[in-house]
């Protein structure tokens, strides 16, 4: 094949690329949810990056205490009130957003990056490999996630790192099974056959024609188990498990207000709302994005 | 029929090696992580003697593969441990507490299967239209909130504001549980016939049951609308219609049968789902289950129960995935096993 064929073939595909985006750009912005979910995520978004300069009391999510105001109900002073030892909750959970996010993106980055990983190598290279792999990805299977995720965590220590640890290192299975059944019906198509026919190596075989075709699915579950990851991780903080105090972890922060609920009922109120916004609006988008990337989800 | 059943023994085996694999994973998270139980367990008073002593109390200091060893022929005869804390056996406690979580699961499991196939077929027969944007609205938003802060907003409302609800513990103080046959409150105070206990604790389950169960409606009713709208593209619906079958027939005798069918996958899977969510809403609403068990557990490091519970999800998780295939192939013979 000439360059200049080859030249054309590929600026072909690009434009064929190209009309994909545009087809899934229009279909995203058709689905007035997600567009309301992307919304409300780039202001979170904001939000997680300008609360350390715009809050009130910034201090007061490292550490400072003012006993004097503790259990202050919602005031203009105080617009989410006080907590058990005098501390602004406004400013506690808006600096608790960027927290929340580094810890969603983390434990989804790490997941999948094992689960890939694992689950090319099973699904490429097949027979033992495979049998082993997937062995050990039942036996993480076996078991719910959020328990394994207290019995590692715990084992681990308690601590918001640790949590993320904890976390990814159940979430991963689920990565893996996925990109395995991708690879193993990719590894049957004929672009596969000719580039191994022409003496690619097994690494370049997958990922530059196996992988990049498993873009989509994978993505898809990214995104619809970002939300999930943020409650998880809220959830063993909720226990007890993940940040200790004074960082302003939402999760730790409820059960700070479990004592004072329901009579002092904003101490835990106010962080519950702060999850449950990034977590619907992510999934508002998830749901959008899985429209534009698996059409036959959505008819 | 000869294929199934070796299909199903193959199936059993099977859970052979993963049960084993589990234990080794269990056994390692507990005894090759950093962290002093036995420092923990014994208070900051101890002495390196009475620490010692109990590290031997517990076998903690013979080598790893014997106390492997140990714990899974333990594991064999009954024998799971003894809580470090309590000093309590831990099977007795996973008796006592299985049952519990059991129950606040399946009820859970029920009301959402309920919810979510109602939410699915209102979904699929609207398609596109006001009543399915807005199921999806409302699963979306039920599953968004965390269960236990939603737990708490139920309590709050439901317990305290309007006071139809108890909001905490199995049955009220003053009422003495059912005799025990399972363990499950409802269905024990429905053997003995005692209609007043039965009442009581259905009236206890409900509240936690429903928050519970918030956790598996978007994938029920999702599954639900995809598996609906699919039947009603099948050549059979057409016929159906076209003969001039009621409607109500056509969607409540036939499709309605193919989707449940389908749903069932779903729905068992969510099951393993739930049991774990009701770790979360067990400490809310104190309900003496594994939930409640494994959380203060972990926040004692105090590892037998931690296995035994871990152990114990993993059996009934799997055993549950074996049943739905089998409830499958019972449900629709067209399917094959290999």
């Amino acid at each position: 094949m000439s360059k200049k064929q080859s030249r054309s073939l590929s600026s072909a595909r690009n434009q064929l690329r190209w009309e994909g985006l545009q087809r899934g750009i229009y279909r995203f912005r058709n689905n007035a949810l997600s567009m309301v979910g992307l919304a409300i995520l780039s202001l979170v978004l904001v939000v997680a990056i300008i609360a350390p300069f715009v809050v009130p009391y910034p201090e007061d999510a490292t550490g400072a205490t003012h006993v004097m105001e503790r259990l202050q109900p919602p005031s203009k002073a105080h617009f989410f009130g006080t907590d058990k030892v005098g501390r602004d909750i406004f400013s506690r959970v808006l600096m608790g957003t960027g927290l929340a996010l580094q810890v969603g993106t983390t434990i989804i980055l790490m997941a999948a990056t094992i689960g890939i990983t694992l689950g090319s190598i099973a699904g490429y290279f097949g027979r033992r490999v495979d049998d082993l792999i997937m062995r050990i990805t039942d036996i993480f299977l076996a078991v719910p996630a959020l328990v394994l995720a207290i019995a590692v965590t715990a084992a681990l220590g308690k601590g918001i790192t640790n949590v993320m640890i904890g976390i990814s290192l159940v979430w991963w299975p689920g990565f893996a099974r996925l990109t395995r059944s991708l690879v193993i019906s990719l590894k049957e198509e004929a672009f596969v056959e000719a580039a191994n026919g022409i003496g690619a190596t097994h690494f370049r075989i997958l990922f530059r024609h196996i992988l990049p075709n498993a873009v989509s699915p994978i993505i898809v579950k990214m995104s619809t188990d970002f939300g999930f990851a943020v409650l998880t991780a809220a959830a063993l903080g909720f226990i007890g498990l993940g940040a200790q105090p004074p960082t302003p972890e939402w999760g730790a922060m409820i059960n700070d207000g479990r004592a004072y609920f329901p009579s002092e009922w904003w101490v835990a109120v106010f962080p519950g709302l702060a999850i449950f916004l990034v977590v619907f609006s992510w999934n508002l988008l998830g749901d959008g994005i899985r429209d534009v990337l698996d059409p036959r989800s959505r008819r | 029929m000869n294929l199934k059943a070796g299909y199903f023994i193959r199936r059993v085996l099977l859970l052979i090696p993963l049960l084993v694999g589990l234990s080794i994973l269990t056994f390692s998270i507990s005894r090759v992580v950093p962290g002093d139980p036995v420092g923990l367990a014994a208070g900051p008073q101890a002495t390196p003697e009475i620490k010692a002593a109990l590290r031997k109390e517990f076998g903690l200091d013979q080598s790893l593969p014997v106390q492997y060893y140990k714990y899974v022929s333990g594991l064999f005869k009954g024998d799971w441990g003894q809580s470090l804390y309590s000093r309590r056996d831990v099977a007795d406690d996973l008796r006592a507490f299985f049952p519990a979580t059991l129950e606040l699961t399946l009820a859970a499991v029920f009301i959402a299967a309920v919810l979510g196939t109602i939410l699915g077929v209102f979904a699929a027969l609207y398609q596109n239209r006001i009543p399915d944007h807005l199921s999806r609205i409302i699963v979306l938003f039920f599953v968004s909130f965390p269960q236990f802060w939603l737990a708490m907003i139920f309590q709050l409302i439901f317990g305290l504001m309007l006071d139809w609800f108890p909001i905490s513990k199995r049955l009220d103080v003053l009422t003495p549980p059912p005799e025990r046959i399972t363990g499950m409150y409802t269905v024990d105070s429905l053997l003995r016939g005692d209609l007043e206990t039965f009442g009581a604790s259905v009236k206890h389950l409900f509240i936690p049951a429903l928050v519970l169960s918030f956790g598996a409606l978007a994938s029920i009713t999702r599954i639900t609308r995809a598996n609906m709208l699919e039947a009603l593209d099948k050549d059979f619906v057409k016929m159906e219609r076209a003969v001039g079958l009621p409607e109500k027939l056509v969607i409540g005798k036939y499709v309605l049968r193919t989707v449940f069918i389908a749903t069932l996958t779903v729905i068992s899977l969510e099951f393993g789902w739930l049991m774990a969510g009701a770790v979360l809403v067990e400490t809310i609403f104190d309900w003496p289950g594994l939930g409640l068990y494994i959380v203060e557990s972990s926040l004692r490091l105090d590892f037998q129960p931690i296995m035994g519970i871990t152990i114990i999800y993993g059996i009934v998780f799997s055993t549950v995935n074996i049943v739905t295939d089998l409830l499958y192939g019972l449900l629709d013979p067209r399917i094959r096993y290999e």
